[in-house]
């Protein structure tokens, strides 16, 4: 298993270390807004743009610029003019083209309330899907079940900005129609840790919607594959009970699947995929920067977060295969 | 009438009273009491520019914003927005209260002396006027001078300062020295100070109108050198982290700085501090804080400052939403976006919120589409002439959301801006292809005949057109309204929309990569004058090869000349004569479709005293208070 864990670690960096190259590829190679013009603003002269161009690193070589990114990110070293911009690393993101605040800072300040929106939606769809599907499942083809696929085909077919306005307009207590919930921007005023969590509640519930809807309809799937293995018989023939035979047998089977994806959504939400709840509700995450980045050409900033949000998806597939040995006795790692 | 009915009417017929009130505005009005109403502005949402007399002290505001401002470093910041902070925490020499329609002493003491011939402006300085903590010293002349010096340095990204102060003495030779150095500021010879509290800036010609107006600006707000030299020693330079303040509030720093809300004082609370900026956090959110070490009274700031904080709070990507938050809630105000015309109505009609809880303030901008004059078909006059009356300008101002957020342009300057009654006001220069605002197929007609197109309408590869715009709304509307309108007079359009910093540094500012027409362009006046509205998007001599503003690539020998003599008139009637004259000629060569004066319009909580500035047509946050 160490080994295996040490292969994956190293595969993980080589990862990074491409998916570094295919961003400062798809920033020179497509069109995009040119930073140094942006900086120097309106009537800059091009002796202006020249040497905010040179100050930013950006007339040097691509190949030069990317190599001292890397150096800067991984090692200690001070290679092809790192000192000269933006300082020597390890994890030295560089400074934000627009606001030449580190972007390590910048990253550091949003991931909290993504990891927040993240986690607690993570709980969310969990509590609601799992037993949504296991119960589906159980109860296939009764009314309950078709209550319930139908309302989870719903749930995935709205689109998240628009069940967020929804949730908004209904149920915020500054402009919904019942004044029950933190509405827009509550996130930013919320002081102390439970003042937050309150003020995510509702964007929880819309980002978890079409997640637990989707993870209900897998596990009810997979659960009635299961449930019609001899196993599951043999089980019931030695006299255990249904409620033993159907968790202790049928979900841990059955979950597999549904593991595999939740390593990946944490990941990808992680990453930056979750910018529509935080553009509805306001909500400073890491999603939220990476489209304003995008926007201005902010290339270290988008480095840095897609950077990081490669690493979050490395690392929770990585946890994720461990756990399916401990889930799933047949998954032996050589 | 029944009750009922009238009811149900009620709404419309209010909605037709405010279109009547706004069609039969426009014309006359001088530029202080009349301007609003020359901008279409019913009096019902004209925007208060006083503070009220129970104004109380205390209470924190919240600004929603969509984006983010600028920079944070004043020798930067070139942003309405930007300029709704900076207003309240920084000092200018020469600064604008709100219903200032030209700029008054603000950090200098009384109106600066301008010799005879127009060459020798010297400034007082206030005496006890402080910086914020850990700065904590007294304002010397020596730092208005460094603002200005660092100015010039590429890592502090100035927009305006080679536009309007490169007549100041020695200033081409401190350029020359920035070839040696990038990160020392440059000594620019032309400004002196003799004294502590006296700044002398000697100029090559007598533009000191332009000069002075240029100094109600950021730029001028004082930097210590002592302070801030570490930092502009940075490539770009890191200031923008550690900016020092001298006006009523500040962002919060490292120092700590604690509002007492019974006496509504500041103290710092970490006195070992860097002044590195703790409340800017890009993106998310500014918080501002009182300055200590202000002392309005004693140092003659005409601020009131009655607000105990105020936090910007930024990433409010639904302005339908953000404003219903606003209207619904509790000391909050609108920042960077206007209101969705939903909420526009909503208000107006008074059926759901407060009319009185929106205002429309002058923004002293325009917008226009402008027409590549360097190449087929718009290098015809005739065409362009055809393509101006032809336009349902109408229709495109209606693209940003209706009459409310500004009257349809008929020429350039706009309204409460110098010359603007005396270029023709709302009704404009007597030219026919501008007189109809909602098109003129006749008219146009004519013009394409007398370019050569016997159909009235154009003909053969020619027109062939591209049109680079935007890619989101309101924008894409206009460029789409536009594109129907070119289509319907024979041309054939291909319109990319793009993001708008790509229509920009890639396509509209590069005169190389110039599309036949922009759509989407439009300039903001840079101070009360009509040189800052003219000179840069019209004069030949500023045609830059990236990053360029005159987006038609006029270049009028006669234009050029008048704007490089009416640059040194000093006279205020002569000058807004001779701008405007400049007005006329310009929009007669039909460079571009003018097609609206903005407005900014505003709202604001129910609580909220909101005091508008008439300078950046925002909320002034010195002047606004909340009701207890």
């Amino acid at each position: 298993m160490l080994r295996y864990i040490v292969r994956r670690v190293l595969w993980g960096i080589a990862l990074l270390f491409l998916v570094s190259a295919v961003i400062f590829l798809i920033f020179y190679v497509f069109p995009n807004a040119d930073p140094a013009k942006l900086r120097a603003g309106r009537q800059a002269n091009p002796q202006v743009i020249a040497s905010i161009r040179e100050q930013l690193g950006l007339s040097d070589p691509i190949w030069q610029q990317f190599l001292r990114y890397m150096t800067q990110v991984f090692t200690p070293f001070d290679w092809f003019g790192a000192s000269l911009h933006g300082g020597t690393g390890p994890l030295n993101f560089g400074n934000s083209f627009q606001s030449n605040t580190p972007v390590k800072e910048i990253i550091l300040d949003r991931l909290p309330a993504t990891a927040l929106l993240v986690a607690g939606a993570v709980v969310f769809w969990l509590l609601m899907g799992l037993p949504t599907g296991i119960i589906s499942a159980i109860k296939r083809r009764t009314l309950l079940d078709r209550v319930t696929m139908v309302t989870s085909l719903a749930f995935i077919s709205a689109p998240v900005f628009w069940l967020g306005l929804v949730a908004l307009y209904l149920f915020a207590d500054d402009v919904g129609l019942i004044h029950i919930f933190p509405g827009q921007a509550s996130y930013l005023d919320a002081d102390s840790f439970l003042a937050k969590c309150w003020s995510l509640f509702l964007p929880w519930l819309v980002l978890a919607a079409a997640t637990a809807a989707i993870y209900a309809r897998y596990l009810r799937s997979s659960m009635i594959d299961v449930m019609s293995e001899d196993y599951i018989r043999t089980a019931r023939a030695k006299g255990v009970g249904e409620s033993s035979v159907i968790m202790r047998h049928g979900v841990r089977s059955a979950i597999t699947p549904i593991v595999t994806l939740l390593g990946l959504d944490i990941g990808l939400l992680l990453a930056g995929n979750a910018i529509l709840t935080e553009s509805v509700f306001n909500i400073p995450g890491v999603g939220h920067e990476i489209v304003t980045a995008i926007h201005r050409s902010d290339l270290p900033l988008i480095q840095g977060i897609v950077l990081f949000g490669a690493f979050f998806i490395v690392i929770f597939n990585l946890i994720v295969d461990i756990a399916y040995a401990y889930l799933d006795p047949r998954v032996r790692y050589q | 009438m029944r009750l009922t009915r009238l009811r149900l009417l009620l709404p419309a017929l209010l909605v037709a009273a405010l279109a009547v009130a706004l069609s039969s505005c426009g014309g006359g009005g001088d530029n202080t009491t009349g301007g609003e109403e020359s901008a279409g502005i019913p009096s019902e949402f004209k925007a208060p520019t006083a503070a009220p007399d129970n104004a109380a002290e205390g209470g924190t505001l919240t600004v929603l914003n969509e984006g983010d401002i600028d920079y944070m470093d004043p020798g930067a910041a070139y942003y309405q927005v930007t300029y709704e902070l900076t207003l309240a925490t920084q000092r200018s020499l020469m600064g604008w209260p709100p219903d200032a329609t030209q700029p008054e002493p603000d950090l200098a003491d009384g109106q600066p002396q301008v010799s005879d011939d127009g060459k020798t402006i010297t400034f007082k300085i206030r005496s006890g006027v402080k910086y914020s903590p850990p700065v904590d010293r007294e304002v010397k002349s020596q730092d208005v001078k460094y603002a200005i010096e660092r100015s010039l340095l590429s890592g502090v990204p100035n927009g305006y300062t080679r536009a309007y102060l490169a007549d100041i003495e020695g200033f081409a030779q401190a350029e020359q020295q920035l070839k040696q150095d990038k990160t020392t500021a440059p000594e620019i010879s032309g400004i002196e100070t003799p004294d502590d509290q006296t700044l002398v800036i000697n100029l090559t010609r007598s533009s000191s109108v332009p000069v002075i107006q240029a100094l109600s600006l950021p730029v001028s707000a004082p930097v210590p050198e002592e302070y801030a030299k570490q930092y502009d020693a940075e490539s770009p330079s890191t200031y923008g982290q550690y900016v020092t303040f001298t006006g009523p509030y500040m962002v919060q720093n490292d120092c700590d700085i604690k509002v007492d809300t019974a006496d509504h004082t500041a103290e710092a609370q970490n006195s070992d501090c860097s002044g590195k900026l703790t409340g800017y956090k890009p993106g998310k959110e500014i918080e501002l804080v009182r300055n200590p070490n202000w002392d309005g009274e004693a140092t003659g700031d005409y601020r009131p400052a009655y607000l105990d904080a105020v936090t910007v709070q930024e990433g409010f990507a639904d302005p339908t939403s953000a404003s219903q938050k606003i209207l619904t809630g509790d000391s909050q105000v609108s920042g960077d976006f206007p209101p969705s015309k939903t909420i526009v109505q909503e208000v107006a009609t008074g059926n759901k919120y407060t009319p009185d809880q929106m205002v429309a303030v002058p923004s002293g901008g325009n917008r226009y589409i402008a027409l590549n004059v360097t190449k087929p078909p718009f290098d015809d006059i005739d065409v362009r002439k055809a393509v101006i009356a032809n336009s349902d300008r109408t229709a495109l101002r209606n693209t940003r959301g209706g009459e409310l957020f500004g009257p349809v342009a008929t020429h350039f300057i706009p309204p409460l801006i110098p010359g603007f009654e005396e270029a023709g006001g709302i009704q404009g220069p007597d030219l026919d292809f501008v007189k109809n605002p909602d098109g003129d197929p006749a008219v146009a007609k004519k013009y394409m005949e007398k370019a050569g197109f016997k159909s009235g309408k154009c003909e053969g590869s020619d027109c062939d057109v591209t049109m680079v715009g935007d890619d989101a709304p309101p924008g894409f509307d206009t460029a789409t309204v536009f594109k129907n309108q070119l289509e319907e007079l024979g041309f054939s359009v291909d319109f990319q929309p793009v993001s708008h910093d790509i229509m920009y540094t890639k396509f509209c500012s590069v005169p190389a990569q110039e599309p036949n027409v922009c759509p989407n362009v439009g300039w903001i006046k840079d101070f009360n004058d009509p040189q800052s509205i003219l000179q840069v998007p019209f004069s030949g001599d500023s045609i830059n090869p990236s990053n360029n503003s005159n987006w038609p690539q006029l270049d009028d020998p006669a234009i050029n000349k008048a704007i490089s003599s009416a640059v040194t008139i000093t006279d205020e009637k002569q000058r807004a004569e001779a701008w405007a004259k400049i007005d006329d000629q310009v929009t007669a060569l039909a460079p571009a479709v003018p097609w609206v004066w903005d407005n900014d319009v505003l709202v604001r909580s129910e609580d909220v005293n909101g005091v508008a500035n008439l300078f950046n047509g925002e909320w002034d946050l010195a002047y606004t208070s909340v009701s207890k």
